[in-house]
């Protein structure tokens, strides 16, 4: 998921503008970061469209009303990061529709790969089987990971997103690894990649 | 020999995160131990495989959403007739004092509305609605101004750069959808600077305030202080003192009353205040740690860390010493709670 996150932090100029107004500019740093957020909200909320799009736009909507507080004491994405994670937990939490987390998928739910010729529909498998077993995760780990996975994030950058220490995001993530592997343990006699 | 095993170091050992000696102890425990190895190869395999994720593009309807929210006009998002507000003549005062001055050469930018009635006014003049009416005042595109009974508003600057009110006395409610500090309302004792949101402002005849928020942020400005109020908070201001310590309605009536005694000199109000202070109180608190004296900041700050764990990356000292930058990053998280 690296391509996600090669897109460079956004300039001071593009935020000031941004805060004085300019659609323009909010629109630059829309397209700059859009797919970041809405990335992450799609894979924690289990490929639900709907979802990640509800989020997306809270999360830029926001963004545009607390730009005053941002003051620059951390990067700017991490900030981002960290509405979006907090979206997507609000979001859960409101909704309750996040069964997945609270209902741990089961590996016998899972697709399993099975011998095919279509490396696409290998690579959708697979992919559906990732994404289940992310969406199994407790909400805290689920964050962890795709911050981690999904946008590269250090874990400093990570332990100010997720509001907590470096040591607690080694621990999210040790937790996060464990139960994924146990969940995709059927994938693992033959990994893709 | 026996070491401990080094499970919760494995993911940041696989992630290159370790310090270089602690990386020389897990390798070492490592090679002797089949478990880690095994919890080493869990995480390869799952880290490999989340890596697999695709980018997904957010569709472009997400943009239109977020653009037709912009757009919105909060005239459209909270409409109410205004017929329904109206129960007496309409008392709509114009071209008071300064506003001559400004009222030949100026545009008439502002619209007022009353009782039905839609009219232009210039910066510079006045609203002054009667005991029983209410007028509204549109703010460019960005939102509009509710102004309640027997109130007297002054019309300011108004355009791209910017709006700007003044009341004078009465109650004003503020419903803005714009980036942060387009829009101001000075009172006699301090500016309530808009940070994208919905207020009510009210102003008595002695010009003490009152802001009650109700969705969004706003920051009350005066002679150097400011008070930052989320919604659901509120401030007093006070002749003399500009805006008082924020605290959230739902906070217990004796922390409120002890942060208005405060505010008006009873030091010793801090007992009750840190006493009762719940999670969502640091609000309270951390405008309390510029407040009070030098040797009381360290109760407050300590009571603060007793509520929410210490953020990462702000020291003890630097708070304690009022360092902008380490009260910004402790704002910052404790804003996650308020």
């Amino acid at each position: 998921m690296g391509q996600v996150g090669t897109a460079g932090e956004i300039g001071p100029e593009i935020l000031d503008a941004c805060r004085r107004g300019d659609r323009d500019a909010f629109r630059a740093l829309y397209d700059a970061y859009k797919d970041r957020v809405y990335s992450i909200a799609f894979y924690f909320f289990h490929g639900d469209r709907d979802a990640a799009s509800e989020v997306t736009q809270q999360v830029f909507l926001k963004l545009m009303r607390e730009l005053g507080r941002f003051r620059g004491d951390s990067a700017f994405s991490t900030w981002l990061h960290r509405l979006t994670v907090n979206a997507c937990v609000d979001r859960a939490r409101r909704r309750r529709t996040d069964t997945e987390a609270t209902d741990p998928v089961s590996l016998d739910a899972m697709p399993r790969r099975g011998p095919s010729h279509e490396d696409a529909f290998a690579e959708r498998e697979l992919a559906d089987a990732v994404r289940a077993a992310i969406a199994g995760l407790p909400a805290k780990l689920r964050a962890a990971i795709l911050l981690r996975y999904l946008d590269e994030l250090s874990y400093s950058e990570m332990a100010t997103a997720l509001n907590c220490s470096i040591g607690t995001v080694a621990s999210r993530l040790s937790r996060g690894h464990r139960l994924l592997a146990r969940r995709l343990a059927p994938l693992r006699a033959t990994p893709k990649g | 020999m026996f070491t401990r095993h080094v499970s919760e170091r494995l993911s940041r050992y696989c992630d290159g995160d370790l310090a270089p000696a602690d990386t020389v102890v897990v390798e070492a425990h490592l090679a002797k131990c089949r478990r880690c190895r095994g919890e080493l190869e869990e995480i390869r395999f799952a880290a490999r495989l989340v890596r697999q994720l695709a980018v997904v593009p957010a569709p472009a309807a997400v943009w239109h959403g977020i653009d037709g929210a912009l757009d919105e006009t909060p005239a459209a998002r909270w409409q109410v007739p205004v017929v329904k507000w109206a129960c007496a003549a309409v008392l709509l005062l114009a071209a008071i004092g300064a506003a001559t001055y400004w009222w030949s050469g100026a545009e008439a930018a502002w619209e007022v509305a009353t009782n039905g009635t839609n009219r232009r006014l210039a910066a510079g003049q006045w609203v002054e609605t009667g005991p029983d009416v209410r007028a509204r005042i549109s703010v460019g595109e960005i939102g509009t101004v509710d102004v309640e009974p027997s109130s007297r508003v002054r019309l300011g600057e108004s355009g791209s750069s910017g709006y700007r009110l003044a009341l004078a006395r009465g109650t004003i409610s503020a419903q803005i959808v714009a980036p942060p500090r387009l829009f101001i309302v000075d009172t006699p004792v301090g500016s309530v600077v808009d940070l994208g949101c919905a207020y009510t402002m009210t102003v008595d005849d002695d010009g003490r305030g009152v802001l009650r928020m109700t969705e969004g942020w706003t920051a009350l400005e005066w002679k150097g202080r400011e008070s930052l109020v989320p919604a659901g908070a509120m401030c007093r201001t006070r002749p003399g003192s500009g805006p008082g310590m924020p605290y959230f309605e739902d906070a217990t009536d004796t922390l409120k009353a002890a942060a208005d005694a405060f505010d008006t000199g009873e030091l010793s109000a801090i007992d009750i205040i840190l006493r009762d202070a719940r999670v969502r109180d640091t609000l309270t608190l951390w405008h309390l740690l510029s407040r009070v004296a030098p040797g009381q900041r360290a109760r407050v700050y300590d009571r603060i860390l007793e509520l929410v764990p210490p953020p990462p990356n702000v020291s003890r000292e630097a708070v304690l010493a009022l360092d902008a930058d380490a009260l910004g990053r402790l704002r910052e998280e404790l804003a996650w709670h308020w």
